[in-house]
Parts: structure tokens; sequence; C-alpha cells
């Protein structure tokens, strides 16, 4: 189970949110660069997606096997700000994408996410605060030519794991960290934009002639 | 990870494999001079069949009907899938098996445990074993895994398992078991797989040896 928040930013603005990031979490800055292949179960099965993620960051690449479940309803779920699904996954050899080929899944779609990310505890949650490019390959796996989908534009997404017995506090964590990243990006359930947030410029502006003088958590 | 080699009963022409022939290659095993028993082991496979988006028609012929899974005694936090058709091999954390029932799209539906008595011989490990389906512990086979501790590449370790494999055919052969042990023999190449022994290749030959045991069983029955 984990809980996940999203938002965008102006690629202009993101020096000013690792700024502001690097003061807040108190971690070191992690590079993103992850292919994510969506594969769907072709017509003969049982229908079904799962997403296979190689780390290309890492001098090896590592692969994991991710299976994201439907959103938790209900009216607890409505009232939290943080979407709570299920998830499955597991580390997996380099054979992961010739597998499910084998089994009778095909390619949806791929892309690759390049960025960084910062890991944290914030009232006991860990967190994961992750800013990327969303890019897409002119040809098959070519990550090296790859461009972005929505040039100018990053997203960020914050997840932690969670349990059935303390998903309302890792929520309630999240929740709380989105209130110091306000002036910049506005942070919602996957699917609710809430577009650009009109004081960006002038809190990125503040936090690039300051230097990152925040607190730390 | 260190060489196995795994090798099956053969049970004689017209004969019944029976329990009795565990405690009888067990006993051989326990007269190797300075040989001591090391406990239990225990591995467990399940056969995977696809489940059709129709369930009223067959699983469509383009799916594979060999896909097997594993869990390896010495790696309880691995899972290992094998489809021998394809020559493919998938290492992956146990948690994978969490990841195949949420998809649904395989489901297991028969199952082998492979369990028994493990004894250490010098620089050798013997795991001997009743190869039971799951869950009525119907006896589908005897088999023997074989562990040479000192090296990893199975090209040095060729002429010494072979002379063990000798040894262990001759004193089956002197207590005149109704059968005797075929060695399991794969091309590892096939499977994309090299000279240093990995669990991929302990997967393969599960894989290999319970369709030799599964047949043999069928054809003594």
């Amino acid at each position: 189970m984990e809980c996940v928040v999203q938002g965008i930013i102006e690629t202009l603005h993101v020096e000013a949110l690792e700024i502001l990031l690097v003061g807040l979490c108190g971690a070191p800055k992690q590079r993103v660069r992850v292919h994510e292949l969506c594969l769907k179960s072709g017509p003969n099965l049982v229908s079904s997606e799962v997403r296979l993620l190689c780390d290309l960051a890492k001098t090896t690449p590592s692969w994991t096997i991710r299976h994201v479940g439907g959103a938790m309803r209900g009216a607890g779920a409505d009232q939290l700000s943080v979407l709570v699904r299920p998830i499955a996954e597991s580390k997996a050899s380099s054979t992961a994408l010739r597998f499910f080929y084998g089994i009778g899944y095909k390619l949806d779609h791929e892309v690759l996410k390049t960025g960084f990310a910062f890991q944290f505890q914030n009232r006991g949650a860990n967190l994961t605060v992750s800013v990327t490019s969303t890019n897409r390959m002119p040809r098959l796996h070519a990550t090296d030519d790859a461009v972005p989908i929505t040039p100018g534009i990053h997203l960020v997404e914050i997840t932690a794991p969670a349990a059935p017995e303390n998903y309302t506090e890792v929520a309630s964590a999240i929740a709380s960290f989105c209130e110091y990243l306000s002036p910049l990006l506005h942070l919602s359930k996957p699917g609710i934009s809430t577009g650009i947030v009109p004081t960006a410029a002038a809190a990125a502006a503040s936090l690039m002639s300051s230097g990152g003088g925040i607190k730390i958590l | 990870m260190t060489v196995k080699w795994l090798m099956h009963f053969q049970p004689n022409q017209g004969t019944t494999l029976t329990s009795q022939v565990m405690a009888e290659a067990c006993a051989v095993a326990e007269s190797f001079p300075g040989v001591s028993r090391d406990g239990r082991w225990r591995s467990a496979m399940t056969f995977y069949r696809a489940v059709p988006r129709d369930q009223s028609l067959p699983a469509p012929s383009d799916l594979p009907r060999d896909l097997i899974g594993i869990s390896l005694h010495d790696l309880p936090n691995e899972y290992l899938f094998v489809m021998r058709s394809q020559r493919l091999i998938l290492r992956a954390h146990s948690s994978v098996q969490t990841v195949m029932d949420k998809l649904q799209s395989y489901k297991g539906r028969f199952f082998i445990n492979f369990e028994g008595l493990q004894y250490k011989w010098g620089d050798f490990k013997l795991r001997i074993g009743k190869c039971l389906y799951n869950p009525n512990e119907a006896l589908r086979g005897i088999v023997m895994e074989v562990e040479y501790l000192p090296l990893s590449s199975m090209d040095k370790s060729q002429r010494v398992m072979e002379e063990f494999y000798e040894i262990w055919r001759e004193a089956v052969a002197s207590k005149l078991l109704a059968g005797q042990f075929i060695n399991t023999e794969v091309n590892f190449v096939e499977y994309g797989l090299g000279d240093s022994y990995t669990p991929q290749h302990t997967a393969v030959l599960y894989g290999m040896c319970v369709v030799q045991v599964i047949a043999s069983s069928n054809k003594n029955q």
C-alpha cells in the first residue's frame, strides 16, 4: 500500500524547488533515470496491467516489477488529501521484459523519467519526493534519444509506503510536508489537477536569491 | 553459488516407487565414511496455467503451458520462474508471487514439494528427498541434489562430480535398489547461462528433472 500526491511545476523553477528540498529534507539528492514500461495482457488473457521499471541511474541497471492497484474508495478515503492505493513490487532479473512477453503481455507504452529525488522521514513516515521530466522515445526503447512529453513542465510526486493500520498517519505526514512546498506548487491526488501556483515565480526568485537558507525539518 | 547436480530415481521397468526407496537411498548416504546428517531441506514448485479472458474456453495455444515457479530451499527470499519452451528464466524477489496473484492472469494449478534429508560428506552436500504432490502428498519421485562446495565453475567441477556420480551409482547398485539414479542433463547455454553456477541453473535443473520424474511416474503406474 502507498500514499501518493502529485503536482506540476514549471521547469524554470525546478532549481528553486531543489534548493527548498535540500533544506527541508536534510538528505542527499538522488539522481533519477527510470525507464518505465507499461505492459498489458494480450486479448486472450484476463485483463491486467503491469509496469516494469529499469533504473538506469546506477552503473548496472536494475529491474523492478510493479503492480498498482485501484485507489482506496469510501468516505474515509474521500476525506484524505492523498490517494491511497495497493502496491505490489518485486526486484527482478533483466529477463523481466522477455518473461512478460513470453507469458502473453504486450508493450502498451514506455517513458523515461529523468530528474532527482529525496528520501527522508517526516513524522515517522518514509517519504520520497521526486521531481522528474517524463520523456517519450522516438523509437522502441531508445532511451538515449528521449524527448520531454511536456517541455517546460516537471512532475513532482510524493510517495510513502503505508499499511492498513497506519495509512491515515502517513497521509497526514505527506499533507503536512506539502504545506512547506505550497509557495512553489500545490500537490493533490493524481488525476486532480491544480495547475501552476500563481506565487511560484516569486517564491522561486526568493529561494534563488536566498540560496536555500531554510530551516531543516 | 557452488555447483549442483540433480538426479532422480528411475525405477526398474514394472516396479512401483515407494517410500522405501527414500529410506534405502538415505541408508546408502549414511554408509559413506565420515558422513553426517545436516538437517532437512524443502523446495516447492508451482505449475502455472494461463487464465483466459473468456473462461468458458480453454486457454489459447499461443500461451505457455509450461510455466513453473520455484522456491529453493537455500534462497527463501527469492522466487524463480522457468519456461522451458522459451528457454527463459526469471529470477525475482519472493514478493513476485504477490504481483502474480494481483495480475490474476496466471494461477497455480498444481504443486509439488521436494523435501527430505540433508547430509554433509567432505566437500559435498547431499540432499535426498521425496517429490510429493501437494496437498495429497502422493509420492511421485525421489531426487538427490549433490552440491560440491569448493567450486562455482561447472567446467572445473565436471570431473569431480562425475567421480561422485559413479561412486553413488555403484553404492546404490550394491544395495540392490530396484532402479538407478539418473543425472539431469541440461544445455545451459540454450538458457543463456554461463559456466559460473547460479540459482538460475538450479531452477532449470529442477524444471527439467520434474518432467522426467512425472513421466517416469506415469509410466510405472
